[in-house]
């Protein structure tokens, strides 16, 4: 990723803000931007959502394959989540293989989904040990202006949420909607000017320290965390976001299921 | 059922399947600064098509053996998203979409003013968020428009449009339905104002009269759609500039 050509006076900006408990466009500390969903909006997927949180932009797609069961599941289907995150979205994408940034995204929103258990992975068997659905979740940025983590994992939730198995196009039966029992949520957090913020855009993060995220499945079960980039934090700063998480990953799950 | 020969794609009275005439493209919408960080942006939604494009720009060249020290470098990139079509694309470069990339910077060469940004780069990136037939020239419809979103100088705006053949008959700007029964393909890429062709492609089996005609449909389909790129171009700057 590019850096800007002098990070140092962002970074002293930044904590100007934060001294005075400011953020670069106005938000309190743990306020998230406005979120939009749009589902059904990719007419070759299965199920598909778009986000749009400020100037970040994504796309999620469903599709489906058939697949032979793992030896050792003959009676489960499969999941899998691709992050793409082209140099469309931003300056300082770049073209070429997927950077690890892209990877680690596509990873934990993948591990989020999977560990919640929504899909349930038994439904998805056709024949066993010879036939099961594959789920193929992909996440896509049109624009990058921060918080790509939150936007992927809630596009694919409202992708999946609306998805439909296309039993008749492979010829094994009807079309039906995919099952999602649950909706886990994803919320990131970035230290900037010395202490946590929710939802940060773009200028955020080029100027802010660690992240940490936080899916959160019905009931408030924690279904993933990950930190990521260099930084330390204390047992109290992670219990004050995680109380925040519990209540907005609520909305948002408020947002997908309306 | 099925077959090449019985599928009765235009009717007596001249008319398509979807009710167009032989000339007619199918409905074009454009939209210009659609990517709020790019400098420049574009979608091209036409028919079942969704095209969008950013430019990036111009910016230093690096690695330095790529700068041109008389002129910027046009780094184009066409990609289709994965969910684009009804069989999912596995992500990452294939032939196809280099040689589109390929053919889309050589024709974007000729119209940016590159000699007024030596040793520079300006990144150019198409992205087929749902394909239908006609997606290079969607493409390259939705690169010019953003290309003049983000202010670089361009000595014209360039329009594509192809025309094919079906069952023996020439028509322009074939679907999905009718580019699987097509029996050639004339992807061209013209300039609105000097007219002058900058993209040239060709497959398929046409004779001398009916290359012509698809030439002339070509030809005929650029001036209501440079005047789309217009009208997208006014709305973004809110009706100024």
């Amino acid at each position: 990723m590019a850096t800007p050509p002098v990070p140092e006076l962002l970074r002293a900006h930044l904590n100007q803000l934060a001294l005075e408990d400011q953020r670069l466009d106005g938000r309190a500390r743990f306020e998230g931007r406005n979120v939009v969903v749009e589902t059904g909006v990719l007419p070759r997927a299965e199920g598909s959502a778009r986000v749009t949180m400020g100037d970040t932009i994504v796309l999620a797609g469903v599709k489906f394959q058939i697949m032979t069961p793992y030896p050792d599941r003959p009676t489960s289907g499969g999941f899998m989540t691709s992050a793409e995150v082209r140099p469309v979205s931003g300056v300082h994408w770049e073209a070429g293989p997927p950077s690890p940034e892209a990877i680690e995204l596509g990873r934990v929103v993948d591990r989020g989904i999977r560990e919640s258990g929504c899909i349930d992975m038994e439904d998805l068997c056709i024949l066993p040990g010879e036939k099961a659905w594959q789920v193929i979740l992909d996440v896509f940025a049109i624009s990058d202006d921060g918080n790509l983590f939150d936007a992927f994992a809630t596009a694919a939730m409202a992708a999946l949420r609306t998805s439909i198995i296309p039993g008749e196009r492979f010829d094994v039966g009807e079309d039906r909607p995919l099952p999602v029992s649950k909706t886990p949520m994803m919320c990131s957090y970035h230290r900037v000017g010395g202490r946590y913020v929710y939802d940060a855009v773009r200028r955020e993060e080029i100027g802010g320290g660690e992240r940490i995220h936080i899916t959160l499945g019905d009931d408030n079960h924690v279904h993933s965390l990950q930190k990521g980039l260099k930084g330390a934090f204390t047992a109290a700063e992670f219990n004050e976001i995680m109380e925040h998480a519990r209540t907005r990953c609520a909305e948002l799950r408020d947002l997908i299921n309306n | 059922m099925g077959g090449y020969g019985d599928v009765q794609m235009i009717d007596e009275n001249g008319k398509r399947a979807d009710g167009r005439t032989a000339e007619e493209i199918r409905p074009v919408e454009i939209n210009a600064g659609i990517i709020p960080v790019a400098d420049g942006s574009a979608e091209v939604i036409w028919g079942g098509n969704h095209v969008i494009a950013a430019v990036y720009g111009p910016m230093e060249a690096h690695p330095r053996k790529i700068q041109k020290q008389d002129r910027a470098v046009l780094d184009v990139r066409y990609n289709m998203a994965p969910f684009s079509t009804t069989d999912r694309i596995r992500p990452g470069f294939n032939r196809r979409s280099r040689e589109i990339s390929k053919v889309t910077a050589e024709a974007f060469d000729s119209v940016v003013m590159t000699e007024l940004y030596p040793r520079s780069k300006i990144r150019i990136e198409i992205e087929v968020i749902t394909a239908e037939a006609g997606t290079r020239c969607a493409g390259i419809t939705a690169a010019s428009v953003a290309l003049a979103d983000a202010g670089i100088p361009m000595t014209d705006l360039v329009i594509s449009v192809a025309s094919g053949k079906i069952n023996g008959v020439v028509v322009c700007d074939l679907n999905k339905e009718e580019d699987n029964y097509g029996e050639a393909d004339l992807p061209m890429g013209v300039c609105a104002n000097s007219g002058d062709l900058v993209f040239l492609q060709m497959d398929g089996d046409l004779s001398p009269e009916e290359f012509q005609i698809a030439w002339d449909y070509n030809m005929g389909a650029i001036a209501p759609v440079h005047e789309l790129m217009i009208d997208a171009l006014k709305r973004s700057n809110g009706g100024a500039e």
